[in-house]
């Protein structure tokens, strides 16, 4: 069953093409993830999605509702957390989340049930008496994160949710997350992070504003990389010195730093045999599989276009 | 519940409740509505005074007589003039050159003979016309003082061709703060109700909380509802209070009807709020609004509204002009209950104008209101 579809879906500024010809499905309790660089046009598709901007072209469903029917009864079925906090710095927590239930009318019981319950989840630890300005940043991002699920959304739409917020939350969200999508929720993220990329049923990489890959994490590796792929490193100033310098043999199709180490792509199996025979004394090579950072590289910001 | 163009009452109240919270938190906006129109009506109410009094007047008496004096006594019994001696024979611009005095009086020789003989005696009055509101109002004292001193001086006529009476109604002494002060209360309610809600809409563009807002089935007409109502609470609690200044520190008279009074403050705070919102909507940065408010604001009521100025007096074109400014009709409303107490029907026009503006800009704001995030 599908949640949301986009059908060529195009979203122009004036003369800047933000998002351009897009079309994908995502299906009912999916995590669907959006990768790409800044500018890429996630938020933008995310901000259609929710009906926060109107497109200037094709068409967007969102849980059965199209746009035709007017924005509003989209937002009465999706939860959106916005990239930026947009909550009031000069009310307390409750009283943020409060005004957000009653906006849709919700029991003023059952919002503060629901309150705990996702507090509790995400470990939120504050008082909820505590003006929102006295908070952490991090510590903000789970109350947006929690005003967001208030109503039970059947999408949400998370805009870099974690950003700002340490690793053992991170992971809380990513608990909460599954969860949702367990109870049959589609949850759309986008995010920075590989790891919580990983995480996700399927990911969309975007760039200037196309989308240029869809696929699983796994699948998206796959595709991504049909060549072999090493990692180089030395322990030798002078070992480093000469990984840096492989990159110009013709058995490597490109080789980008990765931390201490360089990651290079071999054009076939027989390039990779050959190539690790000849290599200089001190440097090491492993193959290693993909990783979507190394998808990321690879596709969005293109080291071997 | 929704009503027409779906506008649905609970979430329009919800946003009044969120907005009563800010209200209540921060100091600054509840001072701007209550304390500062009273200050300012304090302020203005004593500064602005158009009965000029202990106007300096110097006199060349070349008669000295015991008439010439009693002319001269005149003058400065009056209260409205201070008497100097010229003491520049032959040049009584003088004085009012240097600025030591505004007026002159120059009485000839053979004043009091000429009166006793039942002839004529010319006397030659200077005023300083630089500043021809205050010559105007001195021009008037001087032709009260000249027919009182020659009643006194030389007798009643024993004929009088016209006799003319005049009788002030509404305000018998001319007393200008009876004039001022409701005038005021228009200018200072209207201009900050217009700053009050001129900054929450931009506020919320500002600081990011509008894509919340609009991420949400809540519509332009619910939040403007919203953001309207707690403020035109606080905006008839300011007017309560400079209302009780004008009755107990300036004394002015209220003859009209508490109903109507409270029924034309509330159309009119809705109305400046309304035009606030509107600004707000247009320019979403607070800086622009408070700049737009200002202008839009405090000039036109200041100077088109018949606050000082007659409208009847000004050119064709901006008698029209003010029909569009909601402080020229809350201004015909507040002084004729004031003064007047005109039943509700005289002052029909005035609240259907009003009626009529804020159903126009609240339609306005509401189109006008982005409902989307697009930079």
């Amino acid at each position: 069953m599908t949640a949301v579809t986009i059908d060529k879906l195009t979203v122009r500024f004036g003369a800047f093409t933000a998002v351009d010809n897009v079309s994908f499905t995502v299906g009912r309790g999916e995590i669907f993830g959006f990768l790409g660089a800044n500018g890429a046009g996630k938020t933008t598709t995310i901000r259609v999605m929710c009906g926060l901007l109107v497109p200037s072209g094709g068409d967007v469903t969102v849980a059965g509702l199209n746009f035709s029917g007017g924005a509003n009864a989209i937002k009465e079925k999706v939860g959106y957390m916005s990239q930026k906090f947009t909550l009031y710095d000069d009310l307390t927590v409750e009283e943020n989340l409060m005004f957000k239930a009653s906006l849709r009318r919700m029991d003023r019981d059952f919002t503060k049930r629901r309150m705990n319950e996702l507090f509790s989840f995400i470990a939120f630890e504050y008082p909820v008496s505590t003006m929102v300005r006295d908070l952490p940043g991090g510590v903000k991002q789970q109350v947006s994160l929690a005003a967001s699920l208030l109503h039970g959304p059947a999408i949400v739409f998370l805009d870099e949710p974690t950003s700002g917020v340490s690793p053992a939350v991170r992971a809380r969200f990513w608990a909460l997350i599954r969860q949702l999508s367990g109870e049959g929720k589609t949850v759309i993220v986008t995010t920075h992070y590989m790891d919580e990329a990983e995480q996700c049923e399927r990911i969309a990489l975007m760039r200037a504003g196309k989308l240029i890959a869809l696929d699983s994490p796994a699948g998206m590796k796959a595709t991504a990389y049909p060549e072999p792929l090493l990692q180089l490193s030395s322990e030798a100033e002078a070992g480093r010195q000469a990984v840096a310098a492989l990159g110009v043999n013709p058995e490597v199709i490109r080789m980008w730093p990765h931390g201490m180490r360089y990651h290079a792509i071999m054009r076939d199996e027989d390039s990779l045999a050959s190539f690790t025979r000849r290599l200089p004394p001190g440097v090491k090579a492993v193959r290693i599989k993909p990783s979507l950072e190394d998808v990321f590289v690879r596709l969005v910001e293109g080291v071997d276009r | 519940m929704k009503l027409i163009g779906g506008f649905v009452p609970f979430r329009a109240l919800a946003v009044a409740r969120k907005e009563f919270m800010h209200v209540m938190r921060d100091p600054f906006t509840i001072a701007m509505a209550v304390g500062v129109p009273v200050i300012l009506v304090i302020v203005f109410g004593f500064a602005i005074d158009f009965d000029f009094r202990g106007i300096r007047m110097a006199v060349y008496d070349h008669d000295d007589s015991r008439l010439s004096r009693q002319l001269s006594e005149g003058f400065s019994s009056s209260g409205y003039f201070t008497v100097i001696d010229g003491r520049s024979p032959g040049a009584p611009v003088t004085e009012i050159e240097d600025g030591t005095a505004a007026a002159a009086l120059v009485i000839n020789p053979g004043f009091e003979k000429k009166i006793a003989r039942g002839e004529s005696a010319p006397v030659q009055v200077i005023v300083d016309g630089s500043d021809n509101q205050k010559t105007g109002v001195v021009g008037g004292y001087i032709s009260g003082i000249q027919k009182a001193m020659t009643v006194k001086l030389a007798g009643a006529p024993a004929y009088e061709p016209i006799a003319m009476r005049s009788r002030f109604v509404y305000n018998p002494e001319l007393n200008t703060q009876w004039f001022i002060v409701p005038g005021l209360i228009v200018i200072v309610t209207g201009l900050l109700s217009i700053l009050l809600t001129a900054l929450t809409v931009a506020r919320e563009w500002e600081n990011g909380s509008m894509e919340m807002l609009l991420s949400t089935p809540v519509t332009p007409l619910e939040i403007i509802a919203g953001k309207i109502l707690p403020y035109v609470g606080l905006g008839l609690l300011g007017i309560t209070f400079v209302y009780v200044i004008a009755r107990m520190v300036f004394s002015v008279p209220f003859k009209g009807s508490y109903v109507v009074f409270f029924a034309a403050c509330l159309l009119f705070t809705t109305t400046s709020l309304a035009q606030g919102l509107l600004i707000s909507v247009v320019t979403r940065q607070q800086q622009k609004a408070m700049q737009a408010s200002m202008m839009s604001g405090l000039l036109p009521s200041m100077l088109l509204s018949g606050f000082i100025f007659p409208i009847e007096s000004m050119p064709v074109f901006f008698q029209y002009l003010t029909m569009i400014l909601p402080p020229r009709w809350f201004m015909i409303i507040i002084r004729t209950l004031f003064l007047k107490g005109t039943p509700v029907e005289g002052l029909a026009v005035p609240f259907f104008a009003l009626t009529l503006m804020t159903v126009i800009l609240i339609t306005v704001a509401v189109r006008k209101f982005k409902r989307d995030v697009e930079p």
